[in-house]
């Protein structure tokens, strides 16, 4: 994508370059916080369920919950993309 | 790994063990959490005390015991064998607890349990001195500690308490109930407790984290209830001389300053008590022409369990809620095994209800 005279020439990172990093670290970031969380929060609806099964459902929706810490984090890296 | 180590029986190692890395507070504690929502509920108590024994064991059996009513039930019937079944239930309910916890938790739940293995060497010792049969003996084992029940019946069947001493060579009480002549079982007792205690508060530590502060707390608030149950005793049997007392209470207490009251006379021993924290809970049944200190114990009790109870909404994922669950399954079993005894007893039903901590 990058003509040859900027990759002898200009900075390491270009624009586009800063721009590509930014969407990883974003999506990477929320990506490791929500496993953190849903790691801890799936071990306790385990927890709970072994003594009542009942809580199945609840520990589930729990459980999925962080999951939208990464949605923003793809929404994030996409609207980076996309500027 | 660890998965492995866990359910393969195998414990950490003593090093790992106090490694924070490697516990699953979130996993043990909601847990626990469910398991203490299956205890009894307060309303349970004014039906069992309208129950004969046979329906209290009847009752028993289609609750959380039903499996150890079920597995006892060829070998014992009425009282004994709800009384087995309690015993047994905790038991299990304590080794469980080791199972679930890996860890920091399993090592502060070990250090706690030891109670239980101090409880059984004082049964067997006085069951042994007394001359009391096996079958009495066992009926007041509780193998929630590292002694397990097959080494437990095996001691209890052991002819003298000197062969019982002998057999608990490798354990860390031996230097101790070397000491043990015959006639000293209640310096070998209250010696047994103390070494519990500092042992704990050894395995405690010094308290850094919010969490292992609460612990301390909480332990430290145990010993405060011991030892005010033990000095309202004293006092109201008229012993007032330090040295004698001095030696029955327990260290590393939370507020009591003991070597004060010890010294006083139980009035103003009473009175130095309103500025306490415990005197909230005990100001209704204390006075100076109190009879009976029933009341005054079960109601300490109840602080105690109470604050265990906050304690551990204060430090949610904490080792705190699977010790206020311990002393609360523990507390049931008290009250139900009260209430059958009482009942064999042909006890009246208000003398067994002021001696039920109902939480």
């Amino acid at each position: 994508m990058v003509g040859e005279e900027a990759i002898i020439g200009g900075p390491i990172l270009d624009a586009d370059g800063m721009k590509a990093l930014g969407a990883a670290l974003a999506i990477t970031v929320t990506g490791l916080a929500s496993a953190w969380a849903e790691k801890e929060i799936g071990t306790a609806a385990i927890g709970a369920m072994a003594e009542n099964e009942g809580l199945f459902g609840k520990g589930l929706i729990l459980t999925v919950i962080p999951e939208t810490i990464v949605i923003f984090g793809l929404v994030v890296a996409l609207l980076i993309n996309s500027a | 790994m660890r998965l492995f180590a866990r359910y393969g029986g195998d414990k950490p190692s003593k090093s790992d063990k106090k490694k924070k890395g490697t516990s699953n507070y979130a996993y043990a504690v909601t847990r626990v959490r469910a398991m203490k929502s299956k205890l009894l509920p307060r309303e349970t108590y004014p039906r069992l005390l309208n129950m004969s024994i046979d329906e209290i064991t009847r009752f028993i059996q289609e609750s959380e015991y039903k499996n150890d009513v079920d597995e006892l039930a060829m070998k014992y019937s009425g009282g004994d064998l709800a009384e087995h079944a309690l015993n047994m239930n905790l038991a299990l309910t304590y080794r469980k607890l080791l199972r679930i916890t890996a860890g920091e938790p399993n090592y502060l739940v070990t250090a706690y349990l030891k109670r239980y293995d101090v409880w059984n060497v004082k049964t067997l010792l006085r069951g042994k001195l007394y001359n009391a049969s096996v079958e009495e003996i066992l009926e007041s084992l509780v193998s929630g500690g590292e002694l397990t029940y097959t080494l437990l019946s095996e001691l209890a069947a052991m002819a003298t308490y000197q062969e019982i001493i002998e057999a608990l060579k490798e354990s860390e009480y031996y230097p101790l109930l070397q000491e043990f002549d015959g006639t000293n079982l209640a310096y070998i007792e209250n010696e047994l407790d103390k070494m519990y205690y500092s042992g704990l508060f050894n395995a405690i530590g010094k308290p850094r984290s919010k969490d292992r502060k609460l612990f301390a707390r909480f332990i430290k608030l145990e010993v405060d209830v011991k030892n005010l149950g033990t000095l309202f005793r004293l006092k109201k049997a008229g012993v007032e001389q330090l040295d004698e007392i001095m030696p029955l209470m327990i260290e590393g207490g939370l507020e009591l300053k003991i070597e004060k009251l010890a010294s006083l006379p139980f009035e103003q021993f009473v009175e130095d008590l309103r500025k306490t924290q415990y005197w909230d809970a005990i100001s209704g049944v204390v006075g100076p022409d109190m009879d009976s200190l029933t009341a005054v114990e079960s109601r300490l009790t109840r602080y105690y369990l109470e604050s265990a109870t906050t304690y551990s909404h204060v430090s949610p994922i904490s080792i705190v809620p699977i010790m206020d669950y311990i002393i609360h399954k523990s507390n049931e079993a008290n009250n139900l095994r009260i209430i059958f005894r009482g009942k064999e007893a042909g006890l009246d039903d208000t003398l067994i209800k002021d001696q039920l901590v109902v939480i």
